[in-house]
């Protein structure tokens, strides 16, 4: 019987650290050596399944003609993304990362509106009363598009913005200040975000 | 009933943009500045976007797709511009307590001139 959570972790532990240079993902060429011959590129359903929405909500209508031209359209755009850049050979849809990243939807929702309440009470306090800074917080993520929406999401939640990116480190501008310390400022800045896109993006 | 509903929801968004704005004057250097006008108008063109919902339900889905593009591209533009102003060196706000990324830049600076 197919088990999807077994199967899931199954994959997640099978899956090698594969070791991330900043700059340009992994070339093509280094991918295609370790991929078994004839199986589909990582992440083609995924980017498929997501152009084909996107595609049907614009045209507001899912005629046949319409959705033929989509479901092709879709393929070949997605079929050249992901054999052309290992970006999305680390997005797949399972039941369990569709969870992971529906709570990290409604968490980011939740801190998003914290962190526009939060600028409105800056912006209209008195006297402008903090203490900007920039600190440097760890990067446990090793996914490209894990750490893009790592990312985003730091620069939408409260007083976070990403400034710069080494290997393992994100340099973020912090509007109040409240620690130096590595390890607690990663807690506090990312730390809501980072459990849920582990799972989502290996 | 359900358009006055909507222009609430607009109206509630133009405040929240409006209070960018305001952030955009009162911030003492460029980096706060772009803080100030990244958070607010998140959720200030998120507002407006839903309110339109309610004024043109079939746009819907549409909205909620540009809703979803202003969630990804808002910040990128504020990293793209706080990278490039920390990079021509312009000064942070006097009450700046901690700069790890210029600490960086000196000790790779130092590491190339020892190699």
């Amino acid at each position: 019987m197919y088990n999807p959570v077994a199967a899931c972790i199954m994959t997640a532990s099978s899956q090698s650290v594969r070791p991330f240079r900043s700059g340009w993902p992994v070339s093509p060429v280094e991918e295609e050596s370790q991929r078994a011959p004839n199986a589909l590129p990582g992440g083609l359903a995924a980017l498929w399944l997501l152009l084909l929405v996107l595609w049907i909500v614009f045209n507001a209508s899912a005629a046949p003609a319409i959705l033929l031209v989509g479901v092709l359209a879709a393929g070949v755009i997605a079929w050249i993304f992901t054999t052309r850049s290992a970006v999305w050979s680390d997005v797949r849809l399972t039941p369990l990362r569709l969870y992971h990243f529906l709570c990290y939807a409604g968490v980011f929702l939740v801190e998003m509106v914290k962190a526009n309440l939060g600028m409105l009470r800056y912006v209209y306090a008195p006297r402008i009363d903090i203490h900007p800074g920039i600190v440097r917080i760890d990067l446990r993520l090793s996914s490209p598009i894990g750490r893009l929406a790592l990312a985003n999401s730091i620069a939408l939640t409260p007083g976070s913005l990403v400034m710069d990116i080494d290997d393992d480190a994100l340099f973020i501008h912090w509007l109040d200040v409240r620690t130096t310390d590595a390890e607690l400022a990663t807690e506090m800045i990312a730390g809501a975000f980072d459990k849920h896109l582990g799972k989502v993006f290996g | 009933m359900t358009e006055t509903i909507g222009s609430i929801i607009i109206l509630a968004g133009a405040f929240f943009l409006f209070s960018a704005g305001v952030g955009l004057l009162r911030m003492p250097d460029t980096y706060t500045r772009i803080q100030a006008g990244t958070k607010a108008s998140t959720l200030g063109n998120i507002l407006v976007l839903a309110g339109l919902g309610f004024h043109h339900p079939d746009w819907a889905l549409k909205l909620l797709v540009i809703a979803a593009f202003v969630l990804l591209t808002n910040p990128l533009s504020s990293h793209a511009l706080s990278r490039a102003a920390h990079a021509i060196g312009v000064p942070l706000a006097p009450s700046t307590v901690v700069d790890a990324l210029a600490e960086r830049n000196r000790a790779r600076a130092e590491e190339k001139r020892s190699s």
